[in-house]
């Protein structure tokens, strides 16, 4: 039983000894085709590593909307903010309303909000239109 | 463990393009407001060293400071340096991005010598509980 299992490996060894020859005779007469296996698995690499940077470029550029943070508004706020809160919280002040309550209370809400946003002139522009429709003054 | 510290060069790329990309936006917006009339001086965001006693937990290990110098033609005041710096930190948004990018130092400069104000970022984050 021993003597069979040896002569079926040896006769297995030959078999693939003579074999790999072959392949080996083959691919120095023509064309590797290893080599081109290869190659195409290069291409494949390069072309999902080239996909995946792109997708992280986009996913940098969705992450900084331009709309989140408004500089425009923060360097105009830093020269001309002060001379429109300044304008504001004069003519917007609630005891300019002592008579009328209704116009007393919406002057109040305005000034509070007035003086959050005071570093803000594009809150400030939008509470002075407010301004102008709510409390019907004339800047 | 290298997981980690893999993890950790990427965030370190990945923060130093956001931080490079804020800038440049604030730089542009500045540029823009200059040329049309809107700012009369002209601003330039800058990265700088920071001070040492403002680090927080996401403080980067070197250039903290977000430095804004202005470009005046004269010296500006100390009250027309802090105006601008408020205003900055009015904004909860762009503070808290600042923090979560390694800045903990804002300063204000003008455009010659050191004279300048300075304010630590995380005084101004409003943090609820």
């Amino acid at each position: 039983m021993n003597k069979i299992l040896v002569i079926f490996l040896h006769n297995i060894s030959e078999m693939s000894e003579n074999s790999i020859n072959k392949n080996l005779k083959t691919s120095s007469n023509g064309t590797n085709w290893w080599i081109w296996i290869a190659i195409l698995e290069f291409v494949i690499i390069g072309f999902l590593i080239y996909k995946t940077r792109k997708r992280k470029k986009l996913q940098l550029k969705n992450d900084f909307p331009k709309e989140e943070i408004d500089f425009d508004n923060i360097i105009d706020s830093s020269f001309n903010s002060d001379k429109l809160y300044d304008e504001l919280k004069i003519k917007c002040h609630p005891d300019r309303f002592p008579n009328n309550e209704k116009l007393n209370k919406i002057a109040d809400e305005l000034f509070q909000k007035i003086s959050q946003n005071k570093n803000n002139s594009k809150t400030l522009l939008k509470l002075k239109k407010e301004a102008i429709n709510k409390l019907n003054i004339n800047f | 463990m290298l997981e980690n510290s893999w993890n950790n060069i990427l965030d370190w790329f990945n923060n130093r393009s956001k931080r490079s990309s804020l800038v440049r936006s604030f730089n542009s917006s500045a540029k823009n407001a200059f040329i049309s009339g809107n700012a009369p001086t002209l601003l330039k965001a800058k990265i700088s060293k920071g001070n040492n006693l403002y680090k927080h937990q996401f403080s980067n290990w070197l250039n903290t400071g977000f430095r804004i110098q202005a470009f005046a033609g004269r010296q500006l005041s100390k009250s027309e340096l802090i105006k601008i710096g408020e205003v900055v930190l009015s904004d909860e948004i762009l503070v808290r991005r600042l923090v979560v990018l390694g800045w903990d130092t804002l300063e204000v400069h003008v455009d010659k010598g050191g004279y300048g104000v300075r304010f630590q970022l995380k005084d101004h984050i409003t943090l609820s509980i």
